[in-house]
């Protein structure tokens, strides 16, 4: 796949005991990457992918992103796209963009933190989340 | 490796004849992140991500080097227009964005 510039596998090593195999909270499935990225903004109103958590973010746009989504004191979804470059690169092209923090919001891709932003702004991010069904 | 202010620039001039342009190197020089800033006729009757996707598409060579981007403004010559009668109406433009 073009622009996978990194591999989170480690080649099968028969002398490694199996606690210490490296773990990967999304490999457990048969699902893609790609399924992954699709579920994530299905089942989850409102979905960042980001640089760091919501509680600790490590880019000053995800910091911002977070902070506006904050303001609707709505639950916020969260991946770490640094913890897996694989799934940074699904999530890449899944929406066609390139940059993070890439937001979601009931199923819909919205854009980064300066198009956030913006819709915080003028009101639209307020329509967005409230016309998010409730569960 | 960085792209220089002037590739940007020349990258959305080129691709999105803008009439306004302003790139910022925010960087500090070293040419991983920029702001910009951009009017273009080729926005009309677009949303705000399709613009962004036109940005984003014009510097898709230079994103590979490019850290961050920020478009602060992506706007049609009519918005643009309004905008500055905004800010000549009050005082010096008081910006509110997040430190």
């Amino acid at each position: 796949m073009h622009g996978m510039r990194f591999s989170t596998s480690v080649p099968n090593d028969p002398d490694t005991h199996d606690d210490f195999k490296p773990t990967n909270k999304l490999e457990n499935s048969q699902l893609t990457l790609k399924d992954i990225v699709e579920q994530d903004v299905k089942d989850n109103h409102v979905m960042i992918y980001m640089k760091g958590d919501p509680e600790q973010p490590r880019c000053g746009f995800s910091s911002l992103a977070v902070r506006v989504l904050s303001e609707y004191r709505v639950p916020i979804h969260s991946r770490n796209i640094l913890e897996d470059p694989e799934l940074k690169n699904a999530v890449k092209s899944f929406s066609m963009w390139p940059t993070f923090p890439q937001i979601f919001i009931n199923g819909e891709f919205i854009g980064g933190s300066d198009i956030i932003l913006n819709m915080h702004q003028n009101g639209e991010l307020k329509e967005k989340i409230k016309a998010t069904p409730s569960e | 490796m960085g792209v220089s202010k002037e590739q940007v620039e020349s990258a959305l001039r080129s691709k999105l004849s803008p009439s306004h342009i302003e790139v910022i190197d925010t960087s500090g020089g070293c040419g991983a992140s920029f702001q910009v800033e951009i009017v273009s006729e080729e926005f009309e009757g677009k949303r705000l991500l399709e613009r962004h996707r036109m940005v984003n598409g014009a510097l898709v060579e230079e994103m590979k080097d490019i850290h961050a981007l920020s478009i602060t403004k992506a706007l049609t010559p009519d918005q643009w227009k309004i905008k500055q009668q905004e800010s000549a109406a009050s005082q010096p433009p008081s910006t509110t964005t997040a430190a």
